[in-house]
């Protein structure tokens, strides 16, 4: 690449990732964070254009008997910050139960200064909650991906500086960001053998609601065929029976 | 950067949402601000093998729902050109429809242009675990401009976060009760009946039943239907 080449690029780039006049912009950020530390680095962009001190990523764990926050990572990666421990414990019940039927942002402002409480406050949509972790101040917003999984994007910081027009882009910028982290999360995708298609195919029928007999009328197969397949790709899939293989096929999206 | 007193009038008509009247007026205003003409808000029904579109909110005519039809309605709230929040929407245009992503053929595509509908945005709300869809149209291809209708989406998700019952009825996606919901969680983590049992602290019959109903109320033929039915729609 020449010289003149790089500026441009570097241009390009910078512009996009601050440009107050410009229209709505979703960062640089790609949306094929391969990995955590891409993921970390994407939200780092994102807390660096609000001004905010700290960041973290977490899952609501889809049990809905202990519905919780699970850590995915934060502005200590691959440490873990105290505020983290904080919102993944106790603290966080309350904006679970929030994520599960809402979608608006939540704010917080214990700092102790009235700054924070004042940006906050001029924020259509946004609501005021109890602080997620003492002595702070921060912005959490609920973020969803494709195959249900729920999560929150939190930013923490005394001198946060967010206008209406940018709550929208950062929400925005925080649904793409976990859009690629829950894409890369379920982690043993990479390791699970290749299923193959004829196996797929009888997981396919059997979510459809297929009996092994069925599906070997309709496969053309013998009916032991037909479960060789199915507990082969159950083993794959790491799940212990058919049952959990259909929600794990299903959540990877290797079914639809 | 913007002055803090940027608020649109949808942001004061939605942020003080409470009734289907409300609704209406949020959208409507929505739609002008954005630059469409028609606006539709839909909820996706899974029934057996297929989707089918219930109509929550619309200004559509009615002669045009009825001459698209919901099949062809449901496909375009969830097809290929559907944005999730944070992703750049990218619009279906009449004129240049049948496409590679061939959601509507010839026929459709110059009936959806004749009724208006030039250009269609097909945008996924999420509303909690609940998924809506949007469809932001204009009678002429290049009206609806991009960066306030990505706005926009947002909008729609909070908005429709104020009145969550009555999204909830007009959806109904969720006809579970609590227990039912947890005990299909459990099967669906591997989970034996007994072994849920134990988790739920109730007895193996309980669970049995309240996995029954769970599979009665999806008209499923098994325990493997019905959870893929309720992973299908993000109920679990």
């Amino acid at each position: 690449m020449k010289q003149a080449d790089i500026k441009q690029a570097a241009e390009a780039l910078f512009n996009e990732q601050h440009n107050p006049f410009g229209a709505f912009s979703l960062g640089s950020e790609t949306h094929q964070a391969v990995t955590i530390p891409d993921a970390v680095r994407r939200c780092r962009w994102i807390s660096v254009d609000i001004n905010a001190s700290a960041f973290g990523l977490f899952f609501v764990s889809p049990s809905p008997e202990r519905a919780r926050l699970v850590p995915c990572f934060d502005s200590d990666y691959p440490g873990i910050a105290v505020a983290t421990k904080f919102i993944s414990g106790a603290n966080g019940e309350e904006i679970v139960r929030h994520t599960g039927n809402s979608t608006a942002p939540r704010w917080w402002a214990d700092d102790g200064t009235a700054a924070m409480s004042e940006t906050f406050s001029g924020l259509a949509w946004a609501e005021q909650m109890a602080p997620l972790a003492p002595g702070t101040s921060g912005i959490a917003f609920p973020v969803h991906a494709e195959r249900g999984q729920c999560g929150l994007v939190v930013f923490l910081g005394s001198e946060i500086t967010i206008s209406q027009d940018t709550l929208y882009e950062i929400h925005a910028r925080c649904f793409s960001l976990f859009a690629a982290v829950a894409r890369i999360r379920p982690g043993d995708t990479g390791k699970t053998r290749a299923i193959s298609k004829r196996e797929l195919e009888c997981l396919k029928l059997t979510a459809n609601g297929n009996t092994s007999e069925e599906i070997a009328r309709l496969l053309k197969l013998s009916v032991h065929t037909a479960n060789q397949y199915l507990t082969q790709s159950t083993q794959k899939l790491n799940a212990v029976n058919r049952n959990q293989a259909v929600a794990k096929a299903l959540r990877l999206g290797l079914i639809e | 950067m913007s002055s803090p007193a940027a608020l649109l009038q949808s942001d004061t008509l939605g942020s003080r949402l409470t009734s289907r009247g409300d609704l209406t007026s949020f959208f409507m205003q929505l739609t002008e601000e954005i630059g469409a003409d028609s606006y539709m808000l839909v909820a996706i029904v899974h029934d057996q093998d297929r989707n089918d579109a219930r109509i929550v909110s619309s200004n559509w005519i009615f002669d045009a729902i009825e001459l698209i039809g919901k099949r062809l309605i449901a496909g375009l709230a969830q097809g290929a050109l559907t944005a999730a929040p944070g992703f750049r929407p990218k619009p279906l245009v009449a004129a240049r429809a049948p496409n590679a992503e061939s959601l509507v053929s010839a026929e459709e595509a110059r009936l959806l242009d004749v009724l208006g509908h030039a250009e269609i945005y097909s945008l996924r709300l999420n509303v909690g675990r609940q998924r809506l869809f949007a469809l932001f149209s204009a009678a002429a291809a290049g009206q609806i401009d991009q960066s306030a209708l990505m706005k926009a989406q947002l909008k729609c998700c909070y908005a429709l976060s104020h009145i969550p019952q009555l999204i909830a009825a007009a959806a109904m996606q969720d006809p579970l009760s609590d227990r039912e919901r947890e005990c299909l969680f459990w099967v669906s983590e591997g989970k034996t009946t007994d072994e849920v049992a134990v988790i739920l602290g109730v007895s193996s019959n309980t669970v049995n039943s309240y996995i029954t109903h769970a599979i009665q109320k999806f008209a499923a033929s098994n325990r493997a239907m019905a959870i893929a039915t309720a992973i299908r729609s993000g109920i679990i």
